[in-house]
């Protein structure tokens, strides 16, 4: 007999019936939790876009941090238009997520299953990236701009020959480029362990489509 | 939702969920991973029911839902199989119903699918199930061409374990 005709017989004549469960078992199992991938993502994800919203507008709320913007940027309209940006951002990618997890459905094939899952993680990725660019360029920015209107600052600045200002940049440009790569690598670090099957499962998936 | 849904569900859910068992066989290798497992599929299906319309058939929905939850919704991974931990027992050999070389070669083509990855065990589950290659493609996501391609190589595998 061909092997897998030997393994299907049995297969098929085998049944569970000693974890045979009764519906009266199996009701209470309607009203537990699910444990799955996609709420784990879920909270995953919502807590970062909480973090970076945080992070983006708690210093808002602060007058002597409003009066300090106004010192350095001279006027109102661009902390109006920084601001604006910020909310329409987030908006774009709270609504962008939204779709995204309408779109998981368990009952969608395999492939596509992973692929909406993937892309969900996508979205959140591409978040993290805008808010770590913004860091990256922010604050060397935000430092000239101090520099331009802090008479204390402008002094030290101005005594610096070339060479010094060019490596006060480079230090203040590689600082806050690895407290970026910092932060990207542990973000990295928790995707990849959580999707990891799930990345290879999608990889062997698409593998046999070429 | 309402108790006619909910009671409606859990008769079907009664009367098919061999089918969950063994999805849940071949993905875990003991008793408590086999309920996780088992729970996990039910709260899939049961959120998933609003939207099962009926035009296909409950068992070939649950195959979907099933495999889905196991291969890629499912994370609890410290219970997870290891291919060492491979236990006959589980899988219901009994000596009466095959001769000593039967019953050797099912023990060793159970490891072996036991061995396989995730995708490849989905293949072969879904060909024990009689399942036609149309069946596998649609579920797995993969063209019914590739889907044969697959379980021939499968198939070689496993010849190969048994005659090495």
């Amino acid at each position: 007999m061909d092997e897998l005709e030997l393994l299907k017989k049995h297969w098929k004549t085998t049944t569970d019936s000693d974890q045979k469960l009764s519906a009266k078992q199996l009701y209470p199992m309607l009203l537990k939790k699910s444990s799955s991938i996609v709420k784990t993502l879920f909270y995953i994800s919502i807590a970062e876009l909480v973090f970076w919203i945080l992070i983006n507008f708690l210093p808002m709320l602060s007058s002597s941090y409003l009066k300090e913007l106004d010192q350095i940027y001279g006027n109102n309209l661009a902390i109006v238009l920084l601001s604006v940006v910020t909310f329409s951002v987030v908006i774009v990618f709270v609504y962008l997520l939204y779709k995204a997890y309408k779109n998981i459905s368990i009952t969608d094939n395999t492939k596509q299953l992973m692929a909406s899952i993937l892309k969900t993680r996508k979205i959140v990725k591409y978040y993290v990236i805008y808010n770590l660019s913004m860091i990256f360029l922010s604050v060397p920015i935000s430092l000239y701009f101090t520099s331009q209107n802090d008479s204390e600052l402008h002094d030290k600045i101005i005594h610096f020959t070339t060479s010094q200002t060019i490596v006060f940049y480079l230090i203040t440009f590689v600082l806050t480029g690895i407290c970026v790569l910092i932060f990207w690598l542990f973000y990295k670090l928790i995707y990849g362990i959580l999707l990891k099957r799930l990345n290879k499962n999608y990889l062997e998936l698409k593998k046999l489509e070429m | 939702m309402n108790k006619e849904l909910e009671h409606s569900f859990i008769e079907l859910l009664e009367e098919h969920q061999n089918i969950v068992h063994k999805v849940c066989r071949l993905y875990t290798n003991n008793y408590d991973a086999h309920n996780d497992l088992f729970q996990e599929i039910t709260i899939q299906l049961w959120k998933a029911y609003p939207k099962f319309r009926g035009d296909s058939k409950f068992s070939t929905w649950m195959y979907r839902v099933g495999l889905n939850t196991a291969i890629t919704l499912y994370r609890k991974s410290k219970r997870r199989v290891k291919t060492q931990e491979f236990d006959a027992v589980q899988f219901k050999i009994k000596a009466e119903d095959y001769d000593n070389t039967e019953e050797q070669q099912l023990k060793l083509l159970y490891e072996a699918v036991y061995q396989l990855d995730d995708i490849n065990k989905a293949l072969v589950f879904l060909y024990l199930e009689d399942k036609n290659y149309k069946e596998i493609s649609d579920t797995l996501g993969i063209s019914e061409v590739n889907a044969r391609v697959k379980m021939n190589r499968v198939k070689t595998k496993l010849k190969t374990i048994l005659n090495p």
